[in-house]
């Protein structure tokens, strides 16, 4: 293990990553608190022919999901054809009829898509999640990388490692394959934002100019950016970290103070890219999760190379029997519900709880899904100095430029509790850095 | 068949100075197998110019900004339309119809509205067309127009509990209605002969083809009847979407005119 030399500077990263404000903002009980995402030096390793198999796999669902996008919101063939039945998709609340008929530029909808995956004890990678609104993470591992080579430089020397502070690079890539002429601009709501730390470091890291909303302006048909001396710049991609709805006022929520009014009008007459497009969440619900092995047969002719955790839809009858006769051994999820929130155990509930989660299931069975717990693979920790076992998952990078690419690195989740088996940040993890061998 | 000329004016007035607006108008009659429409002349004051663009139903609507500041704004959109050229719209966009099939927004129904379907409605045996009349008869029978009774946010299952409304929620009760009895259904804006506002009816697919029904006035769309555009809610459908900076209070009056050329009404 040639990277033991490393774990000496576990507390060195942190301190560093904490000076240079790697944090993670969350509400609880509606209170704005900022916590330190806690570094744990021990890295992911994933042997380059296995990360191999991973790109493949991820390209080809990312290609699928876009495929499908695009579809939906215009001649919804797959629909139509009956792979999906209506019901996943228009009385889902990720399905926007505002986007209807908007092409965005090239036809691509999710240029940053991050995938969740995990590994089980049988050796085989389980999708978990999609995630093509915005997702967020591949800052951490980056400056995580960045710190631990100058904290332990001998460490990376022998190591034949792939170099992930390439992210910058292909996201430019990506933003440029689709700019329609202008200024590159990362959009945040702000500094209470959860992620605000990556936004300003993917800025630094790419030269895109970071802005908030006050800052864009619309004008005629076409998107400016307002410059320090009141001049106006055009914009030609925008990469907004800012969700759907508090996009812009004017097409969306009305209440919306961190938009730019008529942003997304600017969008539909093809003067200003938006990365991701608007209306993703179609395509990353927990119930279209189902569906998505079978979009790549349909969209592609392709088998699917990485499964799906196995998944029932209440929904459909003989699932809801299943579910309701091993109603133990499965975990549900409420598909409205992320970041770990909606997710109970069957077997963690007391008779009461049990009884009245299968009475809502019974009223609302298009609500959730159900899957089988994936015994997933542990990762060593370290706590006090010494490893511990902790559940972990993966959350890859696959960008859409003029090609698919995936990003050689990925962030890497741990629960801290050891009883648990979610991850998300938000519910107190820390993470690591994933290596990718390159040979 | 008649010649209508219309005319929508609206006009909004504020107690202090305006310092940017934007705004998106969504008023504006287009070409249907149903309407045709002539001469529309759209006037803005002050006059900054605006864009032209299309929703997600492929509506027709103007959009723009005025980034100086000012105390009032005026529109008025004025044309003719020759209407009722066929008793129906073709689907012309057989991609969105599925759309329409399904509950959303303030159409969503709930338990009043679910108990009126099975109480009355489950077992109609009868063609769509006539279903979805009888629908209407039924509904205009239980549900009583009381104007101000309601708001603009009202959801279809709070109006019929109370038992009142306006043109919105009868339409938005009606489409309720129509998804739970299978038959895809939309919400119309347009305008009536006559003085007033602008008003709200419902199309329901039928082999391809929309028709018009006006729960509000229990009747069928007939050629007094100019449409706008349509959508799933009212939401979807708004004439006016504003967002101003200062202004102070708001004054706003909306006048719309349709008269038969042929009477000089």
């Amino acid at each position: 293990m040639k990277h033991l030399e490393l774990l000496e500077h576990t507390d060195t990263v942190n301190e560093l990553l904490a000076r240079y404000g790697v944090k993670f903002g969350i509400y609880k009980n509606n209170v704005f608190k900022e916590q330190l995402f806690p570094f744990d030096a021990i890295p992911r390793i994933i042997e380059a022919e296995e990360y191999a198999y991973l790109e493949r796999g991820l390209k080809q669902r990312v290609v699928a999901l876009n495929a499908f996008l695009k579809d939906i919101y215009s001649k919804k063939q797959i629909v139509k054809d009956g792979v999906i039945p209506e019901d996943f998709i228009f009385a889902s609340s990720g399905y926007m009829a505002e986007c209807e008929g908007a092409t965005p530029p090239k036809g691509i909808y999710s240029h940053i898509s991050g995938i969740d995956l995990v590994k089980g004890k049988d050796d085989i990678w389980y999708i978990l999640e999609d995630n093509l609104r915005v997702p967020s993470g591949a800052s951490y591992p980056m400056i995580a990388r960045e710190l631990c080579r100058r904290a332990s430089p001998e460490t990376f020397k022998d190591l034949k490692i792939e170099d992930n502070r390439d992210y910058a690079k292909l996201l430019r890539r990506t933003f440029d394959n689709v700019n329609v002429g202008g200024h590159t601009v990362i959009l945040t709501p702000g500094r209470y934002n959860a992620a605000y730390f990556e936004h300003s470091y993917l800025a630094e890291q790419t030269g895109a100019h970071l802005v908030n909303g006050s800052e864009l302006v619309v004008k005629d048909d076409k998107l400016y950016f307002i410059a320090a001396d009141g001049k106006l710049e055009r914009v030609g991609a925008v990469y907004r970290r800012i969700s759907d709805e508090y996009l812009d006022p004017m097409n969306f929520n009305p209440e919306s103070l961190i938009g730019i009014p008529h942003i997304y009008d600017v969008f539909k007459k093809g003067n200003v890219a938006l990365l991701n497009a608007p209306g993703n969440g179609v395509a990353d619900d927990k119930g279209i999760y189902y569906f998505v092995p079978k979009m790549i047969k349909y969209y592609l002719g392709e088998e699917p190379i990485l499964s799906n955790a196995p998944t029932y839809l209440p929904f459909y009858e003989d699932d809801m029997k299943y579910v309701l006769e091993n109603f133990d051994n499965l975990v549900l999820k409420d598909v409205a519900e992320a970041g770990g929130y909606g997710v109970v155990f069957g077997n963690k509930m007391t008779k009461e709880q049990k009884e009245s989660f299968v009475t809502l299931l019974k009223s609302e069975p298009r609500r959730f899904i159900a899957q089988e717990v994936i015994d997933f693979q542990d990762l060593d920790i370290l706590e006090d100095g010494a490893p511990i076992p902790r559940k972990a998952d993966l959350r890859a990078f696959v960008l859409t430029a003029d090609e698919p690419l995936v990003w050689k690195s990925g962030l890497t989740r741990f629960s801290r509790n050891p009883d648990s088996f979610i991850v998300n940040s938000s519910q107190g993890g820390g993470f690591k850095d994933t290596w990718v061998l390159s040979r | 068949m008649k010649k209508l000329h219309f005319t929508y004016e609206m006009q909004i007035e504020y107690s202090t100075e305006v310092s940017t607006c934007n705004f998106t108008i969504k008023c504006i009659p287009v070409d249907t197998l149903r309407q045709k429409i002539e001469d529309i002349k759209i006037t803005l004051q002050p006059d900054v110019g605006y864009q032209w663009g299309k929703d997600g139903f492929n509506n027709t609507q103007i959009w723009g900004a005025n980034f100086k500041p000012h105390t009032f704004f005026r529109y008025e959109i004025d044309g003719f339309a020759t209407t009722e050229l066929s008793n129906c719209e073709e689907d012309i966009d057989e991609n969105l119809a599925m759309v329409f099939a399904h509950p959303h927004g303030l159409n969503v129904a709930g338990k009043a509205i679910r108990d009126f379907y099975i109480e009355k409605i489950k077992d109609i045996n009868a063609c769509t067309f006539d279903k979805a009349t009888q629908i209407m008869k039924l509904l205009s029978q239980s549900f009583e127009y009381r104007t101000g009774s309601t708001q603009i946010d009202t959801y279809a299952e709070e109006a019929f509990e109370q038992g009142c409304g306006v043109c919105q929620d009868y339409a938005h009760i009606l489409i309720s209605l129509l998804h739970l009895a299978g038959i895809p259904a939309r919400y119309v804006t347009g305008f009536i002969i006559g003085e007033g506002v602008s008003h709200a009816w419902v199309e329901f697919l039928d082999d391809n083809k929309w028709y018009g029904i006006d729960p509000a006035n229990n009747k069928l769309v007939n050629d007094e009847y100019i449409k706008i555009g349509h959508g799933r809610d009212a939401r979807d459908c708004m004439i006016n979407r504003g967002i101003m900076h200062g202004g102070g209070l708001h004054t706003q009056s909306v006048n719309v005119r349709v008269k038969d050329t042929e009477k000089g009404l």
